[in-house]
């Protein structure tokens, strides 16, 4: 057991340090280093004045070595300045982080709470026409990009009927005078884009809760609860969704790596200040600082998610034996 | 086969349909089915899928045809009209004067001798003010499409010239079934163009995908030890990584950079190219563990021991044993990639980093877009439709398709 747990967190090290330097030589191929920037903003600079800058920043190194040198100002807990914003990169990060973090944790409470009963529903009347038309929506999920989803609830909440705001988190210039105001007015920012981001994982929790609650039905121990006598409510909750409920646990913290992938781009479709939105606009920017300190954090955290997740299992799970 | 004779006799002691099944009936019943004729039974009977199937086809024969179908509507892709941006669906507009000034300056040129006789009848019946012949087809063409329809009829003229006169008169006026878009292109052409892009490079990184992982999964299977798990390790950790923000950085690197690749590629096709890379390197992966799977067990079984035994090469085995053993679960796989590429081009062109315009793609009309939303919401509508058409049919059809290969729910 600990001996897994060990390997786990290792291979997850091994992922994220390797992932970091790739990403920081795919940054050093990206159009516009901070010196050609200066050169297009200073028509009068001379082939010596640009070679001196380059040593400066130390952009006439090789990628290995600027690598090293930014590592370790990362390990003395210096994230770097944004170039765009001339702010520290943590100043930046914090808050997008957290805002990512309502945003999935939102999705996944939301998917949750409706793909689990349809899943339920179509697995206790199998081949039945709510069966065939959950099915259908689930389907239908699954294949819908997500932002487009998103430009649809903009045209009919936000352009025709006027319900919700377009873009956002919260009304600017607000003064909230109770957290509950604060609660109701960021609450309503968030229902577009969490309603076009749980689609995807809705269609896919509800497939696997109907397939998982398929299986634990078909178990001897059903049909011992049935032959005994027990009411229906009894089997289908107590018996049955409990044992579904094991690999549920499991999908639900494996997807929060799909989950933060899609919030990239509705974070940008709906100008919600996340982490996704940070990486997409620094990239965009040439922000490559910020871009790679944002892409590299976010990534890691989802990695230590699906770690986590791993763990959980056994947890969970007390079948489940470590190899 | 023994339970298809059953099923023949059953149907035989079945009074309704004793009387209707004729020897020769039975004889087909009884006879032994190839596998892919049972797959193909299977597969029928879902009924979703088969839908999918032919929505497939349907797309397919849209994007092979799509300079035939611009023909027929008269439209194109690429022509644009700054007057007529944004125009509702269903709106006619008149081109623009010098497009057509450009066609009647063809004609003339082409037939000189009519376009004389019919400039002479065009000022003698008073259509036009100008006293020039050398400008009155200029002015005719100036003229609203049914205005210039009623002139050449009253005209008194040879039949074929009507004819020609008629078929220029009809390319004044273009008719737009989705509306125009924001340089006044036709929205329908370019999404008609648009499957071409979006569903070619669906198809290709789905292709290019699955061969990658059969190798990978073949390797990592039929070897083991630290070539597995090397591998594996590999599958595991780009598996595990968030596939949107991955993908957007690889996606924003600048190819002129790297050194060599920018001679190979040419400028116009340089985005898809990079796309279908970036697309490749990032689905082979499912795949892989597929194959790896199943020549692991594979590995195990008898037949495969016996051509070890007759000296068969590692090659040989792998390729004429083992492969068409994975050959169903592939195509599985391949089909329901092909839906999650196209989501995948859709979001990268979304965000800009996928197909460059002029090239439209439906991703980056999508992109286009969602600036518009308030004068044009039909642009931003339709090209999600399709995608979700497309990918939903793909995806039925591998699920389809995982039930009829599936011996578990074979039913003979």
């Amino acid at each position: 057991m600990i001996n897994f747990i060990l390997r786990r967190i290792v291979q997850t090290m091994i992922v994220i340090v390797i992932l970091s330097y790739v990403c920081f030589g795919l940054m050093s191929l990206m159009p516009g280093d901070p010196v050609e920037l200066m050169i297009s903003a200073n028509p009068k600079i001379t082939a010596a004045d640009v070679a001196r800058l380059r040593s400066f920043y130390g952009l006439d190194q090789p990628v290995y070595k600027r690598y090293f040198n930014w590592v370790s100002d990362i390990a003395t807990g210096d994230l770097g300045y944004s170039r765009t914003y001339r702010i520290p990169v943590e100043e930046m990060m914090g808050p997008a982080l957290g805002y990512t973090f309502i945003l999935s944790i939102t999705t996944l409470l939301f998917s949750f709470a409706v793909a689990v009963p349809l899943g339920i529903i179509s697995a206790l009347r199998p081949n039945s026409r709510i069966d065939y038309t959950i099915n259908l929506f689930n389907f239908a999920g699954i294949s819908m990009p997500s932002f487009w989803l998103g430009l649809v609830l903009i045209i009919i909440f936000a352009v025709k009927l006027k319900w919700l705001p377009a873009s956002g988190f919260q009304t600017t210039g607000m003064e909230y005078d109770t957290y509950w105001d604060e609660f109701v007015d960021k609450g309503k920012y968030l229902i577009l884009p969490v309603l076009s981001l749980s689609i995807q994982s809705i269609g896919r929790f509800s497939r696997f809760t109907r397939s998982s609650m398929l299986e634990a039905m078909r178990n001897d121990f059903i049909r011992t609860a049935r032959a005994k006598g027990l009411a229906r409510n009894v089997v289908v909750w107590k018996h049955g969704f409990r044992n579904a409920l094991i690999p549920l646990i499991t999908i639900a913290a494996l997807s929060l790596s799909s989950v933060f992938s899609g919030a990239l781009i509705t974070e940008t479709l709906f100008a919600y200040p996340g982490a996704g939105r940070l990486i997409y606009s620094s990239i965009m920017g040439n922000d490559y600082n910020v871009a790679m300190v944002s892409f590299l954090i976010s990534v890691s955290m989802v990695l230590i998610m699906n770690l986590m997740a791993d763990l959980l299992y056994g947890v969970v799970d007390p079948r489940v034996s470590y190899k | 086969m023994e339970q298809e004779v059953l099923t023949a006799e059953k149907k035989n002691v079945d009074p309704n349909t004793s009387s209707t099944l004729s020897k020769a009936q039975i004889a087909e019943m009884e006879k032994v089915q190839s596998l892919t004729k049972i797959i193909y039974s299977q597969f029928r009977e879902h009924k979703a899928a088969v839908v999918g199937a032919y929505t497939i086809l349907f797309f397919i024969l849209v994007a092979v045809f799509a300079p035939v179908i611009g023909n027929v509507l008269g439209v194109d892709s690429e022509s644009q009209n700054v007057f007529a941006r944004y125009k509702p669906p269903f709106s006619r507009i008149s081109v623009a004067m010098d497009v057509r000034e450009e066609m009647v300056k063809k004609y003339m040129a082409n037939n000189p001798d009519e376009a004389d006789v019919v400039a002479k009848e065009l000022i003698k019946e008073d259509f036009v003010t100008t006293k020039q012949p050398a400008d009155a087809l200029y002015e005719w063409s100036h003229y609203e499409k049914r205005k210039a329809m009623a002139a050449i009829r009253l005209l008194n003229i040879d039949a074929d010239t009507k004819v020609e006169l008629r078929n220029l008169a009809k390319r004044f006026e273009t008719f737009h079934i989705f509306g125009t878009d924001e340089l006044g292109r036709d929205a329908f052409m370019r999404l008609i163009y648009g499957t071409r892009i979006s569903m070619g490079v669906a198809v290709l990184v789905a292709i290019a995908s699955s061969l990658i992982g059969l190798l990978i999964g073949a390797l990592a299977g039929y070897y083991g030890g630290v070539i597995d798990s090397l591998l594996m390790r590999v599958t595991d950790a780009l598996i595990s990584l968030p596939t949107i923000p991955v993908l957007i950085v690889v996606a924003a690197i600048d190819l002129q950079k790297i050194p060599g690749v920018s001679s190979i590629l040419s400028v116009g096709n340089e985005s898809i190219l990079k796309l279908v890379f970036i697309l490749c390197i990032f689905s082979w992966m499912t795949v892989a563990r597929l194959v790896r799977g199943s020549i692991l067990t594979l590995r195990e079984r008898e037949f495969i021991l016996a051509s070890k035994t007759l000296g068969a090469t590692d090659y040989t085995i792998i390729t004429r044993h083992m492969f068409p053993n994975v050959l169903a679960p592939l195509l599985v796989s391949v089909t329901l990639g092909v839906g999650d590429s196209i989501l995948f081009e859709a979001a990268l062109s979304f965000l800009g980093l996928g197909i460059q315009p002029p090239t439209p793609s439906w991703g980056n009309m999508l992109f286009n877009a969602q600036e518009l939303i308030y004068e044009a919401p039909t642009l931003a509508i339709i090209p999600g439709l399709l995608i979700l058409f497309v990918t939903i049919s793909f995806n039925y059809v591998g699920d389809g398709l995982q039930d009829a290969i599936d011996p578990k729910t074979i039913k003979r």
